[in-house]
């Protein structure tokens, strides 16, 4: 093949490469110029949440803040104004519809005379219980168990206690002996069971008379949720270790069903629906130095979508169809004060930087449209997140394709147009018979020179041999040239049918390669 | 931040590398670069104008090639720097807050063609001819008109480089079992029948002795340390025959070409005048030795001769 031709084929080969892997990208759509940015509806000051939910707490169907630190308990409208608050001594809170009017109530376990839970409907408050023979508030819950709802109270040495939504103890048990790190509503064949555990290991479900269904006590637990991830009317526990240990459990009889090993303490973990599709659900888990994983539950067991990372330790996750597409987004706050978006693909998008850690994540919708609350170390800020991607840029890859493609046809140009490099071994030879003759004299007085450098001992080994080989190569070209030229010549010389060396003829050893000649 | 600035830094440090991969080399003055020549064996058995033609054109279509190739010196470094121009397309599009990594592969792309092209051009390049590849040249063209009427020049020119194994002509051991090895280069090798019915025959031979490295342990430390080759002498030896047409010399002895006589930058080895025929060799301390000294002991070996009367 010329060899102006080779650089051609081999852009052209080339081309096809890039424009195929262009194509690809183009075509698989994994190629996107997204951004998510957020403004700031309104804000608040109120320090360290550590309970926060966007719901309807005031019965007008428009989403109330329900908001929690060490010492308070408020609710701001979806406007930003505060409906109601209340001063509170190491309270702790949850949720539900505990007096049957439609709307969730607040339930508030705290350190008043002795220990005391408060219910407040609509923003008036009732205490219905005090002097409760249990320790520190820890967690509190409502369970709608099959007999009716429970408000359960979690301590900070494993006593639960079970009261009735007029505050009538119904309950008590011991799990374990530290605070209590989850407490949540498991679901057996569609009946509602008390999900539980501590930090020293303990995890057990219990029924609505305390009596435990299963226990165990894979280590020290740091988070425990519940969700019924393949929803067959059976729900999953979902424990993370402080050893970094990941399990989800079956919450009918306590059957590991995945686990995990993930190299830090887990400490958030929530579902998201990240690929819309609802026969599988997906949970996204946060670390304590910032990991983030995210997994899809498909009835049997969990598999990795992906994994990312925040700057320090995942201190909240919530799930958001930011861009509308039926797929929720991950939202999620570390303890520097960062705010990601991590997509369905687990690329992360960086929302505005808090000055202090997140302690807290809600979606609500505030005055008709969907909003992301964050709770820093000192505020409350409610924000709008909105998704922008520039059209078209799916096919870039094409374009950039092209460039590349003319850039190498360019360089094949411009090799091919450099001449050859000339050959470093030049033959200046006059074919006229004397000459040829003349060369073939000196040839062979070059050869008897050699061999007598050699018995003089002046040349030896290998210089002899390459001396030797090559006058003896040069002699049979002269030979070749008197053959061209149809001049009669007695050839002296043969090659070696082992390493291709000329030798005189008659030798029965190659010199070069040792090789014995029989012909 | 850290990762951008790793990414700038390489970049950086690439777009140097290309730059002296690139750029055409000043000619060598130094010593230690001189010994970077091209390596050419030219054969010898043509007509004196045939033979300097060829010569000739052989450096013009090395300067060719290179001259093509040095064209485009440029072009790696525009490529590198396109593909730079696309990263920032990248950058750009992340100061807007769009995440985008296509335009970063396709200038990564862009580089390697530029590193591709820039070692192609490179391939292009020649090193310098060895000056003993012109003053070969200028022996054949002075002898040229010596010639007898349509004889060729016989022999070769090797410069290929001196200390290659195959020039290796013996190895010896010292007591500490360290080898030496004297390299035989004879790059010249010369036959001509002349004008005046005598026939010439001149080799010029390089003589290097070279210990080669070894291993060596230190009397302080202990550790084992390897010492490199050092070379341990040079000379340049010329050996020339000369026939001596009965016809038309006879051989007289001269006061002014003996034995021990300094003729140019050449000492007079040995002699030797017996059966008409010429026979010296004259050695010199030098690396170099220029064409007008190897003609002067030549012209001086005509001393020798003295013609018969008619």
């Amino acid at each position: 093949m010329s060899r102006k031709i080779i650089p051609f084929v081999v852009a052209f080969v080339l081309i096809c490469l890039v424009m195929v892997v262009a194509g690809v990208f183009a075509f698989s759509g994994a190629v996107t110029a997204e951004k998510f940015g957020s403004a700031t509806t309104w804000s608040q000051s109120y320090s360290a949440a550590e309970s926060m939910k966007a719901i309807d707490l005031t019965g007008d169907g428009q989403d109330d803040l329900f908001i929690q630190n060490s010492s308070n308990v408020t609710v701001f409208d979806g406007s930003g104004n505060t409906q109601f608050s209340f001063d509170y001594s190491s309270p702790k809170t949850t949720l539900g519809d505990v007096n049957g009017d439609g709307t969730d109530d607040i339930v508030v376990y705290y350190v008043g005379t002795g220990m005391s839970v408060d219910i407040i409907s609509k923003g008036q408050r009732t205490t219905i219980a005090q002097t409760l023979n249990i320790g520190f508030p820890a967690r509190a819950a409502v369970i709608r168990f099959p007999s009716g709802p429970e408000i359960v109270l979690a301590d900070n040495g494993g006593g639960l206690l079970a009261l009735s939504t007029e505050g009538k103890v119904l309950w008590r048990a011991t799990l374990g002996s530290e605070e209590s790190r989850g407490l949540d509503d498991a679901v057996i064949n569609g009946q509602k069971y008390l999900a539980a555990s501590n930090h020293d290991g303990a995890l057990a479900v219990l029924d609505e008379k305390g009596n435990i269904v299963w226990q165990n006590n894979p280590g020290q637990i740091r988070r425990m949720r519940a969700f019924d991830l393949n929803g067959d009317g059976t729900g999953e526990i979902i424990t993370g270790g402080e050893d970094g240990q990941l399990i989800v459990w079956n919450a009918a009889d306590g059957a590991e069903e995945f686990s995990r090993s993930l190299g830090q303490p887990v400490s958030e973990v929530r579902e998201v629906e990240l690929n819309g599709e609802p026969s599988t659900r997906e949970f996204v888990v946060g670390g304590k130095d910032g990991g983030v994983w995210a997994y899809s539950f498909d009835g049997t067991t969990a598999n990795q979508l992906w994994s990312g990372s925040m700057s320090d330790k995942v201190t909240e996750i919530a799930g958001l169809d930011v861009n509308g597409d039926g797929k929720e987004e991950a939202v999620l706050g570390d303890d520097s004060g960062e705010v990601a978006i991590f997509t369905e693909n687990g690329s992360r998008n960086n929302l505005p930087t808090h000055s202090s850690g997140i302690t807290r994540i809600d979606i609500g919708k505030f005055n008709g449209a969907r909003q992301v609350v964050i709770a820093d170390g000192s505020s409350v800020e409610v924000n709008t997140v909105n998704f922008s991607s520039l059209p078209g840029f799916q096919y870039t890859p094409l374009i950039v394709g092209v460039i590349i493609s003319a850039v190498i046809l360019l360089i094949a140009a411009i090799l091919a147009s450099i001449p050859p490099k000339p050959a470093m071994k030049v033959s200046f030879q006059d074919k006229s018979r004397e000459s040829l003759e003349a060369e073939r004299r000196m040839l062979k007085e070059n050869i008897a020179d050699v061999e007598r450098l050699r018995q003089a001992g002046e040349v030896t080994g290998d210089a002899y041999l390459a001396r030797l080989k090559s006058l003896r190569a040069d002699l049979a070209e002269n030979e070749a040239a008197f053959k061209a030229q149809g001049f009669p010549i007695t050839v002296e010389t043969f090659k070696c049918p082992n390493c291709g060396g000329t030798l005189q003829l008659g030798m029965d050893k190659c010199e070069y390669c040792g090789q014995v000649i029989l012909s | 931040m850290g990762t951008i600035l790793c990414f700038i830094g390489v970049g950086v440090i690439l777009f140097f590398v290309l730059f002296f991969m690139t750029r055409r080399k000043p000619p060598a003055k130094d010593a230690a670069a001189k010994k970077d020549y091209t390596p050419v064996f030219l054969t010898l058995a043509d007509k004196p104008d045939n033979i300097l033609r060829g010569m000739d054109k052989l450096v013009a279509d090395v300067q060719r090639t290179e001259t093509a190739g040095d064209r485009w010196w440029w072009m790696p470094l525009l490529i590198y720097i396109s593909g730079f121009g696309l990263m920032l397309v990248d950058g750009l599009l992340d100061a807007l807050g769009y995440f985008s990594f296509i335009f970063t592969a396709g200038g990564i792309a862009l580089w390697i063609a530029a590193f591709v092209m820039a070692f192609s051009l490179r391939k292009s390049r020649a090193q310098a001819f060895s000056p003993r590849y012109a003053n070969t040249k200028s022996i054949l063209y002075t002898l040229r008109d010596d010639l007898r009427p349509s004889t060729t020049f016989l022999g070769h020119l090797d410069l290929t480089g001196a200390m290659l194994p195959t020039k290796v002509a013996r190895e010896a051991n010292d007591a500490q079992n360290r080898t030496t090895q004297y390299f035989r280069d004879e790059w010249l090798n010369l036959k001509a029948k002349l004008y005046d019915g005598n026939v010439l025959r001149v080799s010029a031979i390089q003589r290097i002795k070279q210990r080669k490295s070894y291993w060596k342990r230190s009397r302080i430390s202990g550790k084992m340390k390897m010492k490199p080759p050092k070379l341990k002498g040079s000379d340049q030896q010329l050996k020339v025959r000369i026939a001596v047409n009965p016809g038309v010399y006879k051989i007289v002895p001269n006061k002014e070409f003996r034995q021990g006589q300094n003729i140019g930058k050449y000492t007079l080895a040995a002699l030797t005048t017996e059966g008409g025929i010429i026979d010296f060799v004259a050695s010199s301390p030098f690396d170099e030795v220029e064409p007008e000294h190897i003609l002067n002991v030549l012209h001086s070996a005509y001393s020798l001769l003295q013609r018969k009367a008619a």
